[in-house]
């Protein structure tokens, strides 16, 4: 028996006259669950959200809630509401008006629908503002009385397009914790939309990254950050550095790689069983790397390779290090605060970083 | 801005302040001479020195007697005014819902509207003359003389409805339908109100567009005049005061139509500034 808010995506495809937005998606958000679309602009996420509450009509596949077709439904009889990006706010209505429109439209009286959203309006700590108009109301007041517009229609799924994104980091954070705390109050089913990593890891059950119209991964926010299973997916959470090699040997449970200037890394197999000679890409967590000044290149390494300093940015709790690492992309390694300034390193220095092999994940073999 | 701190204004203010005061005399001069002279007296002339006071052109005019068909003229106007506002605003609503979204000719269409604001007015009311004869038709103000100013305020009314329209945010519509409006209760409800002061503006283009157009009515009028073309033909043959009357009290009805418009934007941002005044008194 599918839950009421349970989202299935069966297959579905939507096509801008020639352009493919989303390509043969299916996916399945279970009831009560707060789930993220995270991916850059263009990507889809948007689509998908709005083929969701209606707003959309997939070319092909098929939208599902609480286990049923929602092909050709409205918003309202699907049971979502939406908060839309800008908010949307009725700009002729005051605060109040705003929030009782959907009751409004269902021919509730006058008296009974404004005692309502009264209600809804105090649980956000707006009634104060309930006779003004949107325009009159700051960034984050805005986004709380789209919440409560939508709320008020009591759905089963709300869907969120980038509601954090007008706000000031400051309200960012705040938000983010008040939805997620509102998620679980509600128990009901969140999608909310986000290009910002750290925005769908805090808030979200589950991750969905997506590239160009496709699913790349979809687990877990725990998952996602640590045991990405794309080099898209290491490089786009922004937590890894994604590196290759080719299978040199198979030793029980780990590889042996070898790069193409003769170092060597140990990479787990996950249950894999690479030929030789397959190139394989790997990611090491940023923050799982030791640092230290190298006279520079000897001997071929292992599970180390060999770069020179390109930037340092305190991040208060650690220090972000860049390095140029010949023929690769960059490698960063965060290291903890303490630990650089006993021994900082300056712009060209070069350093060896170093690694131990339980902290390499394999990565799909790439398409 | 040093400039201006120190107050000395750039010789560009000059000519502007100069080229304005000008312009002012040159609009409400005659006009004021004119509104003076409709309160001639009896025994006045058409130009100074004012003979007395008095309302007698006024009555005159109503009176029907030497002065032509005010009354009727005036009627049909109002009437042919009302006629093109309401039918511009329906029709520059509905033509700005239509072209939010592309579709086949679309550019064609806004072109071959628009090109009827440069096609000369004289012309145009000759074709549609012309063309009503050719269908044995007999040209009227409320048939031929409507559709022709319709080709004047159509236009006008078109293109505000697209400045309007720039302004108009889609999620508007779309929130609307999520939280269970219907099409027309979106419309109702939020489409019509946000856009309000902008369907005002087109109306009182279509109203006064409507209420003094010469060109493109003159012909294709039939045999019952409206207002402007009885007061051309009283040109020629009325030689009293009577005219400035007809001109104050046409001028008037004008004043008012402005005056009704921009009242009832205001009054509909006083209700919602009073509605957004949390208990304060606005008054």
């Amino acid at each position: 028996m599918a839950q009421a808010g349970e989202i299935e995506l069966v297959r579905v495809t939507k096509r801008f006259d020639q352009t493919v937005a989303i390509d043969q998606i299916s996916l399945s958000i279970p009831h009560g669950s707060y789930c993220c679309l995270l991916g850059p602009s263009g990507c889809g996420k948007t689509t998908i959200l709005r083929m969701i509450a209606g707003h959309e009509t997939p070319t092909e596949g098929d939208v599902r809630i609480g286990g049923e077709s929602m092909a050709g439904l409205s918003p309202v009889r699907r049971g979502t509401a939406m908060m839309f990006q800008s908010y949307a706010l009725f700009p002729h209505l005051s605060v109040l008006d705003n929030v009782a429109f959907n009751l409004k439209m269902r021919g509730v009286a006058k008296g009974e629908r404004h005692q309502r959203a009264r209600e809804v309006l105090a649980q956000v700590r707006l009634d104060r503002f309930a006779d003004r108009m949107p325009a009159q109301l700051s960034g984050g007041q805005q986004q709380r009385v789209a919440l409560s517009r939508a709320l008020i229609t009591n759905p089963r799924v709300l869907l969120l397009d980038e509601p954090l994104s007008a706000l000031d980091e400051f309200l960012r954070l705040q938000m983010r914790g008040e939805l997620r705390r509102l998620q679980r109050e509600l128990g009901i089913t969140f999608v909310h939309v986000t290009h910002t990593q750290l925005e769908a890891i805090a808030v979200a059950d589950m991750v969905v990254v997506m590239e160009q119209g496709r699913i790349e991964q979809a687990a877990p926010a725990y998952d996602i950050y640590n045991t990405p299973t794309t080099a898209y997916v290491a490089r786009f959470m922004g937590g890894q550095n994604v590196l290759n090699g080719a299978v040199d040997m198979r030793a029980g449970a780990r590889a042996s790689l070898v790069a193409e200037n003769g170092d060597r890394f140990t990479v787990p197999l996950h249950g894999r069983s690479p030929e030789p000679g397959e190139r394989v890409e790997f990611a090491v967590r940023r923050d799982r790397v030791e640092l230290e000044k190298s006279p520079g290149r000897g001997a071929p390494l292992t599970d180390a390779i060999i770069g020179t300093v390109h930037a340092i940015e305190y991040q208060g709790t650690y220090v972000k290090v860049t390095l140029d690492v010949p023929g690769r992309e960059h490698f960063v390694a965060h290291v903890a605060d303490g630990t650089f300034f006993a021994n900082p390193m300056d712009l060209g220095d070069p350093v060896l970083a170093r690694w131990s092999p339980d902290d390499v994940y394999q990565l799909a073999t790439p398409r | 801005m040093s400039r201006g701190r120190t107050g000395r204004r750039p010789w560009t203010f000059y000519l502007l302040a100069a080229f304005f005061t000008l312009f002012v005399l040159f609009l409400y001069g005659p006009m004021s001479a004119i509104f003076i002279l409709s309160f001639q007296g009896p025994t006045g002339g058409l130009t100074f020195p004012m003979s007395g006071a008095s309302l007698h052109w006024f009555t005159a005019l109503i009176s029907q007697q030497r002065t032509g068909d005010f009354v009727g003229s005036f009627t049909r106007s109002i009437l042919l005014a009302i006629l093109v506002l309401t039918l511009t605003v329906v029709i520059s609503i509905m033509a700005g819902l239509a072209f939010r979204r592309r579709f086949r000719g679309d550019a064609v269409l806004f072109y071959m509207a628009i090109a009827s604001l440069i096609i000369p007015g004289l012309l145009l009311g000759l074709g549609v003359g012309l063309l009503f004869r050719v269908a044995g038709v007999p040209p009227a103000w409320y048939s031929s003389a409507l559709g022709a100013q319709l080709t004047w305020t159509l236009p006008f009314g078109l293109l505000i409805m697209f400045a309007v329209f720039s302004r108009f945010d889609r999620a508007w519509e779309e929130a609307a339908r999520d939280l269970g409006a219907g099409t027309w209760q979106t419309f109702r409800h939020v489409v019509l109100p946000i856009l309000l002061p902008g369907v005002i503006g087109v109306a009182l283009f279509g109203f006064t567009l409507s209420y003094d157009e010469f060109p493109r009515t003159v012909i294709p009028i039939g045999s019952r005049n409206t207002l402007p073309l009885e007061i051309w033909a009283m040109t020629t043959n009325v030689t009293s005061p009577a005219l400035y009357a007809l001109g104050t009290l046409t001028t008037a009805v004008s004043f008012v139509a402005i005056a009704l418009a921009l009242g009832s934007i205001a009054l509909i941002q006083r209700r919602r500034a009073r509605r957004a005044a949390t208990g304060a008194s606005s008054e």
